[in-house]
């Protein structure tokens, strides 16, 4: 494919990496600046990931070389964006921006916000770092750099459980992040090379390719959640301020499957994975993280934690469908990391803004929520039921691409899988919606009008407009750009 | 004016030397005279070493290796200093972080020394110096015997001038067993005087070689001794039971500059003896690079490993030093390219680091009073700066990037693969885990532990003052700074290592 | 079995004076008795300075101030000037190491390592 040159994605990952300082320095002069100076950032952070939108189109890639770091080491330091780096990074900016906006009334009665926001900007940086360099060695400072700095996110609370949860999650995430390290340090031993400009970079079987594979499906799969690496995210994301949980689980998830997509087609190549059949592994623990995801969803009463859950049950359908390696499955595993930012980002923001309002996550004592706050319980219920993959919406888009692709595959087996898992979807989300809206409490109180404030209700009333947008509207740019991404990556166009 | 500075360029590798030994001596006479003026010179004098440090490394750049005669004596027969790439990397790192901690101490030595030894303990301070400079930059083995005993004594001096129990008992034990690890190297001097007739290291590596085949087991024994006296000194596993009390009881700038720069000296002579001047043959002989590469290897792990049961922070970060050593070891045994690079490097990042750990321990002990690390909890709210301080060393000791503590254990990494060694990668990786876990709880409990309801969280903290703040940012920049900008210290580094 | 025999009287220099580093070796790190440390420790150097010393002996030499005119053997100087720094260097740790022990005996009352150990670990 073309290359062509931009300074755009240099400033997309610095950017909010500067402007943490101004952020840090302006708060001691006013807080309300500080919250504005967040938002900005986040909403030019989206715009300049959005203006590659005419690059990306034309089918180019944005190639961009910084500086040499280290010396006799091949390229460190590089920028490169194709179309499935802008995709993440502009579903990853895109609803940074949204939650940032939540976040400035949401945590106007929390403490610290001090430290939330410079730490939530650079977060930003840090993720949409790890989506537009052009080397491993980049991109692993990037998502170490990303997993360390948001443990301050995860224990914002710093209560004695989110303490807990957070040792936890820094614990887990320094081993993915070792194992990682052996990864690409393997990757440069045998190829000589880390640029993600190139198709296969290890294309023999052997011990230390082996070795390679497991520790980059072991520094992934903890951040993607995948089973069994997947036991600090229910911990972890409920504990979180809700804007926070919103991206964990929205977003920075998604690093971890990205992070995986680069190693199957970059590092090793479709059909090498297929005829050793290491591929198998994956798919194999994406099946039993789906089904395990779901299941342990149903016994949780806490809302934040029974969305967690969820989470894990959703990033194994990305797992499955990337381990398919058919073209449809992949546009639909590609599709699904927009569908899921959405749907989790609007379902963590709606948890959100319940819990300010009633100080409640105990889902039955939800009953009659829904005629106190109408537009947030109509909001959850649309990516309510997006996630389960009832028609018009997106998220039935992803599945049905999904199940298409497992029979490409010549593997229906799948297909049952996916449809207990949406039954199961059914069974923990459906009671929650019936009880806020029809419960036996809905039907003794009046209509009482108590909704959160207008910055809050924005964000979410336009992610779950999204569900249903990207679910029927014909012009669908995320799943033309999923198209692309499946073209590009099957078809070799790298 | 030209004659001056001819006199200067040509006899910087003397000056430099002397300068520390001059202003050492002129400290007891201030002391009597104008007591507030030591503090002061002793900065100065490393001013002067940083200008001299400065020109050589300008001469070195330029017109490559630089050589000096004592007397103007030949070598064979005189002292030689040589200042190569490998000796102008260890001059820079000796007198930038021992000017940073020196600067420190001016104001932490008021509150843990008495007053009357305050200039006794510049006079110690800068004849350690000195010593490890003359150590650093020596091609003679006598000269290297009285330089490493003249670090010995002023090392042992700076610990036990606090005049607690501990601190003597410590400095006893250090000096006992340094007196074992350079009695070692001295009859490992003698033997190979024994079979070549010199001093010098060049010629003695020249007429190793043909001795080599006439008397194999004298320089076997040799090896062997001298192994032992620099392990010894270096504090490597099992051998380093002196370090953690030395280390941890002493005033918080001997700490630092102890376990920043003093350990990795030996760490240092050693390797350049190692490659230098033992004959390439004997390797075939003896596996002596496995067995660093095993001892090296227990050094991480258990120096790891008790500094997670340590409840003394300074103990802990003395620990932490052997387990650390044990990296730069690592490099030695792996004895290729990108494993000496990263052991190389890591002497430098591993003295920031440690050096800036101390020096805050020092300041949160300055403050509060507190060596407990549990009680440690909170104290991120009262002490921002040094425990943010803290946390980038925290983060650098494990290596997360953007640190420089990843740039040497990836080039680590890195030398474990071409040495076709995957076990030591696993062996940097396991460390790096365990680092987590006595360093990351520290920095946790500091910034996000529930302040708690006893009265002991309640004392009262003390200011901390601008001398003692200014080294710490610095110390933190650098790591930072060499972490995300590695490129011109990697490039000092590689030509360092060329030369084996 | 003579012929060792021989061999080894020969080469007494060094193998008294590795007797001695073994001798004193051993007392440096078993005895608990500070003082005594001290003393093996002076026992180990004098053995190394024995060794390096009789490095530069050749028999029948002798001590090299040349006397114009008068053809003789001389022995090696240069590691007898050595060890002279040697002892001056041996002599100052030592006077170190009584120093610190008479501080420890101010503060433990005891110059044994093991009793010190003891008050320590009951403190």
């Amino acid at each position: 494919m073309e290359r062509t040159t931009s300074i755009l994605p240099v400033f997309a990952a610095l950017f909010p990496m500067v402007m943490t300082f101004a952020i840090y320095y302006v708060q001691k002069e006013s807080p309300k600046l500080r919250n504005n100076l967040s938002v900005l950032t986040s909403i030019i952070t989206f715009i300049s990931v959005a203006a590659m939108y005419p690059i990306i189109a034309e089918g180019k890639i944005i190639v961009f070389e910084l500086f040499e770091v280290l010396p006799d080491m091949g390229v460190v330091g590089t920028f490169r964006v194709d179309v499935l780096s802008f995709c993440l990074a502009l579903v990853a900016s895109f609803v940074w921006m949204l939650a940032t906006i939540f976040s400035v009334d949401y945590m106007s009665h929390e403490h610290a916000q001090n430290r939330y926001y410079p730490t939530l900007i650079f977060t930003l940086g840090a993720c949409i770092g790890i989506f537009v360099v052009g080397d491993l060695f980049s991109f692993f400072i990037f998502f170490e750099l990303m997993s360390v700095i948001s443990y301050v996110l995860v224990v914002h609370e710093e209560s004695v459980e989110a303490l807990k949860a957070g040792y936890k999650y820094i614990v887990m995430t320094i081993i993915g992040g070792l194992s990682l390290l052996l990864g690409v340090i393997n990757t440069y031993e045998i190829s000589g090379s880390v640029s993600l400009d190139q198709i296969g970079l290890i294309t023999e079987p052997s011990g230390l390719a082996l070795a390679t594979f497991i520790a980059f499906l072991i520094g992934f799969g903890m951040k993607a959640g995948m089973f069994p690496l997947h036991v600090w995210l229910p911990d972890a994301h409920p504990v979180a301020p809700a804007p926070a949980s919103a991206l964990l689980s929205g977003v920075m998830l998604k690093t971890g499957a990205y992070g995986l997509i680069r190693v199957f087609y970059n590092v090793f190549t479709p059909e090498f994975l297929q005829e050793t059949g290491w591929i198998t592994i994956v798919t194999v623990l994406a099946v039993i993280t789906i089904l395990l995801g779901s299941a342990v969803a149903l016994t949780q009463y806490d809302l934040k934690r029974r969305l967690a859950y969820s989470s894990i049950g959703q990033m194994g359908y990305i797992l499955l469908g990337l381990s398919l390696f058919t073209h449809t499955a992949l546009v639909g595993a590609v599709f699904h990391i927009f569908s899921h930012a959405f749907m989790k980002g609007c379902l963590f923001l709606c948890a959100g803004a319940i819990i300010v309002k009633t100080g409640q996550r105990d889902i039955r004592e939800l009953s009659g929520i829904g005629l106190k706050m109408p537009v947030t319980m109509i909001a959850f219920t649309t990516a309510a039921l997006a996630m389960i993959g009832i028609p018009p919406l997106n998220g039935f888009l992803s599945k049905w691409n999904l199940a298409l692709g497992s029979l490409e595959a010549g593997a229906p087996v799948f297909v049952i899988v996916l449809l207990i898992s949406s039954l199961l979807n059914g069974l923990y989300y459906l009671p929650i919606i019936i009880s806020a809206f029809f419960g036996t409490e809905a039907q003794e109180k009046k209509f009482t009008f108590d909704e959160v404030p207008f910055k809050m209700l924005m964000p979410i009333t336009i992610l779950a407009l999204l569900c249903l947008v990207f679910g029927v509207s014909p012009i669908n740019l995320p799943f033309n750009l999923s198209k692309m991404v499946a073209d590009m990556l099957l078809g070799g166009g790298i | 004016m030209t004659t001056a500075m001819n006199i200067i360029q040509g006899h910087s590798p003397a000056l430099i030397v002397v300068t520390f030994l001059l202003f050492s001596y002129l400290m007891p006479v201030l002391d009597s005279w104008k007591k507030n003026w030591c503090a002061t010179l002793a900065i100065a004098a490393h001013v002067l070493a940083l200008f001299f440090t400065g020109i050589l490394a300008w001469q070195v750049f330029t017109t490559g290796t630089v050589t000096y005669h004592m007397g103007n004596w030949p070598p064979p027969w005189g002292i030689e200093f040589v200042i190569d790439y490998l000796a102008i990397f260890m001059l820079t790192t000796i007198t930038v972080v021992s000017l940073l901690i020196l600067i420190f101490a001016t104001k932490d030595l008021g509150h843990e020394l008495k007053a009357q030894v305050s200039s006794w303990y510049y006079t110690l301070y800068l004849l350690l110096v000195g010593a490890m400079i003359g150590l650093a930059i020596t091609n003679d083995f006598f000269n290297m015997f009285v330089f490493m005993e003249i670090a010995a004594i002023s090392a042992c001096g700076i610990i036990a001038i606090k005049e607690d129990k501990e601190c003597v008992e410590a400095s006893f034990k250090y000096l006992i067993l340094s007196a074992v690890g350079t009695g070692c190297v001295l009859l490992s001097v003698a033997m190979l005087y024994m079979v070549t007739g010199h001093l010098n290291f060049t010629f003695a590596a020249e007429a190793l070689v043909p001795a080599l085949e006439l008397y194999p087991n004298n320089i076997l024994v040799a090896l062997a001794l001298f192994s032992a006296g620099f392990i010894v000194k270096a504090a490597l596993f099992p051998l380093h039971v002196w370090l953690p009390d030395a280390h941890s009881s002493a005033p918080s700038p001997s700490s630092a500059i102890l376990s920043g720069l003093v350990i990795k000296i030996y760490a240092y002579a050693y390797l350049k003896l190692l490659l230098k001047v033992f004959p390439g043959d004997i390797f075939s002989m003896v596996p002596i690079y496995d067995m660093i590469l095993i001892l090296a290897s227990l050094s991480i792990f258990f120096g790891s490993l008790f500094a997670i049961v340590q409840e003394d922070i300074k103990r802990m970060l003395a620990f932490s030093s052997i387990a650390q050593i044990g990296y730069v070891f690592l490099g030695i045994g792996l004895a290729n390219q990108a494993g000496l690079t990263g052991g190389i490097l890591h002497i430098f990042n591993h003295a920031l680091m440690k050096a800036m750990l101390f020096l805050s321990a020092g300041a949160i002990i300055y403050c509060t009073g507190i060596r407990n690390i549990d009680q440690l909890k909170g104290i991120g709210a009262k002490m921002p700066l040094v425990m943010g301080v803290f946390a980038v060393g925290a983060m650098s000791m494990v290596g997360i990037p953007t640190t420089n503590g990843f740039i040497s254990k990836l080039y680590l990494a890195l030398g474990t693969l071409d040495a076709g060694k995957p076990f030591y990668l696993g062996v940097i990786l396991v460390s790096s885990f365990l680092n987590v876990i006595y360093y990351f709880p520290i920095v946790i409990n500091a910034f996000f532990g529930e302040p708690g309801e006893e009265p002991e969280n309640d004392i009262p903290v003390k200011k901390l003052p601008l001398e003692m703040s200014i080294p710490l940012v610095i110390l933190a920049a650098g790591i930072l700074f060499f972490g995300i900008f590695p490129r011109h210290m990697l490039i000092l580094v590689e030509r360092a290592v060329a030369i084996f | 079995m003579t012929d060792i025999a021989l061999k080894l009287f020969d080469n007494m220099y060094y193998l008294v004076s590795m007797v001695l580093f073994i001798i004193g070796f051993h007392t440096m790190l078993t005895h608990s008795n500070l003082i005594k440390k001290v003393i093996g420790m002076n026992v180990m150097d004098t053995a190394v300075f024995l060794f390096f010393v009789s490095t530069g002996y050749v028999a029948g030499g002798v001590a090299p101030i040349i006397e114009p005119g008068v053809e003789q053997t001389y022995i090696n100087p240069l590691p007898t000037a050595l060890i002279l720094t040697g002892i001056v260097v041996a002599v100052s740790v030592t006077a170190f190491a009584l120093a610190l022990i008479v501080k420890l005996y101010h503060h433990y009352g005891t110059i044994d390592a093991e009793e010190i150990m003891r008050i320590r670990s009951t403190e």
